[in-house]
């Protein structure tokens, strides 16, 4: 679905990522693990083209999209969840939901979203930024399914939210995996990757320093726990 | 006051009450006036991060279409008010292809001196053309005189300003609370980037913002042509005020154009009216004020102000 | 403010030195070889006004053609027996500022040798260029300022006041109290120059016998003057005048009319020149009552020198744009009499001298250095009484120079 080749990229003389390389299968959930600071996110808005002074390559679907700028790669099939949840304070939150535009037509009904995640019909008319952290990620996550994107990149969506509400995360994401939606996850959350996700790049530095699958993953995680820095 | 004759029985308070109900009555008249003037540099600035420098300047330039449109082409005062925005927004869209969207990614200071340029341009063009000591044009039909309710008499002209800045000042903001392009006008204007991952061409939105605004000054130009000197540095004072204005109400919050539109208007009102030298000044004392207890304006988001 | 201003300098650059090439190709006039009584050699005249702000259309680079008229009139007349036998016209933008208007003339009467000033609008900058003309011991001929000062208090043997001043425009309201408008408001904006006109106003509508019931200060510049207009008609006096001027006074008279004032009070406006009529239209200023210092369309001489303007400059002249003609060929008059450009030589040829020209009638150039003539209080035509463009004004009553003008003023001692 998505393939990242050989991809380095900068702020202005600072170097933040080297030669990276992450693939990532349909209907796959991958991980990015690392430290503050290893470039997880700046990789993510590379994908986005948010980020646009890198080298190498990127390609959605095999076509490469690295010409393209960030509204045609979101018609293109990639969702972006921001780390701050990306609410419009001076929007409803209905209107944060229906602002993007349906770009495939996998993409939720509106009332399927409200049936999956009740409170935002019941707080349809507040502003976005009234609701809580929780509601908030709920929200970005919700918006980007009525996009119908087929790739999603997920910045850190557990990160300061009760575990209630994380597992309720991980329950989205691995029914939205049944229906054939790749995710590109973000997370320090160790234990939480561990529970959604098939594959995980370790970055370090701005490099991949190792690729592993969920299985190797779990059986080193106090291991990896001690990287991370945790 | 003018067709009312006095009795001789009215007390003084009384006499000082109708003056007072009379000079809040013309504060608001201003006031709607200053809204409206006001409203489109709130909207370029809001969706483009640009001081439009020039919003003076396409005031005058509406004004200055008018009475062309008057005098040469016999064209009238209501064609105007059509004319004239429509004129308007395709200058707009031709100065933001031209010039401003080359200096959008760069700091806003560019852009301010861009804009500054170019309303020196269009001011000396406009003296160039039609020196300096100005157009005439006429009260339209039917909008001369004075209508006269309980004690205090408005002239119709100032109450069709009113009512007319109101109804433009309500459609605006019923365009961009309650239509879906509304509603991408306030996305992109908070958060460009990230609407942009979300799939929107913001780029796309911004040139007819940025003409839309230059329509506003336009149709604000026209609706002085009746009661104000037309001159080629008509609009050198008034962008003041409107800078003015929009600090009062907050950079980029429509809300707070119109808001602080109506209130510099009834301070310019009764400052004229009870401290008359110091009329102007008062403006910019509550500006001070302003700045000093609500640094991003009275309806402004604190990070658009940083 | 900082938009005109800083316009201007380009645009005055460019203006200036247009009018400069023009001035060298066209100025030399036949030479006559005779031994020259000239300092430099030649008589250099500076025009220093308004050339793109709010006064250049009532003078500015009009009133430099309207000394070049003189220039060729002179040359005609007086042929190779012309004592200024090459004559040079500089020009420069003083963009009504004080600072600059100084700068300006040093420059002029220093680095151009300039022999004389003329013009110089806005009484502040009027002032500034008078001390500057006293310091050089160098003639200034001032038109378009109005204030009394550069004939009383600032008096100086080297400065003239050709045209106008407060007093005489005062002269009009004491026609006014005299037909029955005997309660005024007056609106006047609050800086030097309104605040002359107040006190002239005051003293010329009490002197008459009227009163004034209220005085209201305004800002300047300022476009809103819808309270204030009301303010004014709080005391329903029988006239209201305004000392605004410009563009001011346009904004003024429009927020008048509209507010209905007109239908029952009289509007006098303390100082007007025919371009604000032609600007905002002789509908709206029907009625009005003003002095006027000289109309083009008043007699044929006037008329007939109008004419040629016009083929000059495709518009009909204001007084200033006369103004600055008589006094330009009534200066080159002084040297032919006098034989030399020699500034005190002109000055006494100049002192106690009895002119009649197409703007001076009975004019006379008193001690004080103001110039005493015939003025005319005027009446706005309606629009059905308007014969050709620019026809806008009624000659209600010529005001003999005696009359018009106070006796000199005591505070001048030159």
């Amino acid at each position: 679905m998505l393939d990242i080749t050989n991809l380095s990229a900068s702020y202005g003389e600072a170097r933040v990522l080297t030669d990276v390389s992450v693939t990532v299968n349909p209907g796959e959930v991958v991980t990015l693990v690392g430290r503050n600071g290893a470039g997880k996110t700046t990789l993510l808005k590379c994908v986005m083209g948010l980020h646009r002074d890198y080298e190498g390559g990127i390609s959605l679907a095999g076509a490469p999209v690295d010409k393209r700028s960030p509204d045609q790669r979101a018609k293109a099939g990639i969702g972006w969840v921001p780390d701050d949840r990306g609410m419009y304070a001076s929007l409803t939150v209905a209107e944060n939901l229906t602002l993007p535009p349906v770009v495939h037509s996998s993409g939720w009904s509106l009332d399927k979203v409200y049936d999956a995640f009740p409170v935002l019909r019941e707080r349809r008319n507040s502003m976005g930024t009234q609701l809580s952290g929780g509601e908030q990620q709920m929200l970005a996550i919700a918006r980007v399914l009525r996009m119908g994107s087929r790739l999603l990149l997920l910045d850190e969506p557990s990160e300061g939210l009760a575990p209630v509400i994380v597992q309720r995360i991980g329950e989205i994401i691995r029914e939205i995996k049944k229906e054939g939606v790749s995710v590109l996850l973000v997370e320090q959350n160790v234990k939480f990757a561990s529970t959604v996700a098939d594959r995980h790049y370790l970055l370090a530095q701005g490099r991949v320093v190792e690729q592993l699958d969920n299985a190797d993953f779990q059986a080193r995680e106090s291991e990896l726990l001690v990287h991370l820095g945790i | 006051m003018g067709g009312i004759s006095v009795h001789p029985l009215e007390t003084q308070e009384n006499r000082d009450m109708e003056d007072f109900i009379q000079y809040t009555v013309q504060g608001l008249s201003a006031g709607g006036f200053y809204a409206l003037a006001a409203l489109g540099l709130a909207v370029i600035f809001g969706a483009l991060g640009v001081v439009n420098f020039a919003h003076g300047a396409c005031y005058m330039l509406g004004a200055v279409g008018a009475a062309v449109l008057l005098g040469t082409f016999n064209i009238n005062f209501w064609a105007a008010l059509v004319i004239i925005p429509l004129l308007m927004f395709g200058f707009g869209v031709l100065i933001e292809r031209l010039l401003i969207q080359w200096l959008l990614r760069l700091d806003i200071l560019y852009n301010f001196l861009l804009t500054f340029g170019l309303a020196l341009l269009l001011v000396d063009l406009v003296k160039r053309e039609y020196g300096v000591s100005g157009l005439p044009y006429e009260v339209p039909p039917g909008l001369e005189g004075l209508v006269t309710i309980g004690s205090v008499s408005i002239q119709k002209y100032q109450l069709f300003v009113f009512a007319f800045s109101v109804v433009i000042c309500l459609a605006v903001w019923l365009l961009l609370t309650r239509t879906r392009v509304g509603m991408i006008v306030r996305a992109a204007t908070e958060e460009p980037e990230r609407t942009r991952a979300l799939g929107i061409n913001v780029g796309r939105w911004v040139t007819p913002i940025f003409g839309f605004g230059i329509a506003l000054a336009g149709l604000a130009g026209v609706l002085a042509a009746p009661f104000r000197a037309i001159t080629a540095s008509m609009g050198s004072n008034f962008i003041i005020v409107l800078f003015a204005i929009v600090v009062i109400g907050g950079l980029g919050s429509i809300l707070g154009a119109v808001v602080a539109g109506f209130l510099v208007g009834l301070v310019e009102a009764y400052g004229q009216a009870y401290a008359p030298s110091f009329s102007q000044l008062v403006i910019f004392i509550l500006m001070a004020i302003v700045i000093l207890v609500r640094p991003a304006g009275l309806f402004g988001r604190r990070q658009e102000a940083v | 403010m900082g938009i005109t201003k800083r316009t201007g300098t380009a645009f005055a650059t460019l203006v200036a030195g247009g009018v400069l090439l023009a001035g060298c190709a066209g100025g030399g006039g036949p030479s006559t070889g005779a031994t020259s009584e000239l300092t430099n050699d030649k008589v250099v005249i500076g025009v220093l006004n308004d050339q793109s702000g709010v006064y250049k259309d009532l003078s500015g680079p009009n009133s430099v053609e309207a000394v070049r008229m003189a220039i060729a009139d002179y040359q005609e007349k007086y042929g190779d027996d012309a004592v200024a036998s090459e004559i040079e016209v500089v020009t420069a933008d003083h963009q009504n500022k004080p600072d600059v208007a100084n700068t300006q003339a040093q420059a002029m009467y220093d680095r151009q040798n300039a022999d004389i000033i003329l013009d110089v609008p806005a009484s502040s900058a009027a002032l500034a260029v008078s001390t500057v003309a006293a310091e050089k011991q160098k003639l200034y001929i001032n038109i378009g300022a109005a204030t009394m000062e550069l004939t009383g208090a600032s008096c100086n043997k080297y400065t003239f006041h050709w045209a106008y001043n407060t007093q005489m425009l005062a002269k009009g309201a004491t026609g006014l109290v005299e037909d029955g408008g005997e309660t005024w408001s007056i609106v006047y904006p609050d800086y030097a120059f309104g605040q002359d006109m107040l006190k002239s106003f005051s003293e010329a509508v009490e002197g008459a016998g009227g009163t004034v019931n209220e005085s209201i200060a305004t800002p300047f510049p300022n476009d809103n003057f819808a309270t204030f207009i009301t303010k004014a008609q709080s005391t329903n006096p029988d006239v209201i005048g305004t000392m605004q001027a410009g563009g001011d006074l346009i904004n003024f008279v429009k927020q008048f009319n509209q507010s209905g004032a007109r239908d029952t009070t009289t509007l006098a406006v303390g100082l007007m020149f025919i371009t604000d009529i032609h600007s905002l239209g002789v509908e709206e200023f029907a009625g009005t009552t003003f002095t006027d210092a000289w109309y083009w369309n008043y007699d044929d001489q006037n008329r007939e020198w109008a004419d040629r303007f016009m083929e000059i400059t495709d518009t009909r002249p204001s007084f200033a744009h006369a103004a600055n003609y008589s006094a330009a060929f009534q200066y080159l008059e002084a040297i032919q009499r006098a034989g030399t450009d020699d500034a005190d030589a002109v000055v006494a040829e100049l002192e106690g001298q009895k002119i009649d020209d197409v703007f001076l009638r009975n004019g006379e150039i008193r001690a004080d250095h103001s110039v005493a003539h015939d003025t005319y209080l005027a009446k706005v035509k309606s629009p059905g009484d308007v014969k050709e463009e620019w026809d806008y004004e009624e000659i209600i009553t010529t005001l003999p120079a005696a009359q018009a003008y106070a006796p000199v003023q005591e505070s001048c001692s030159l």
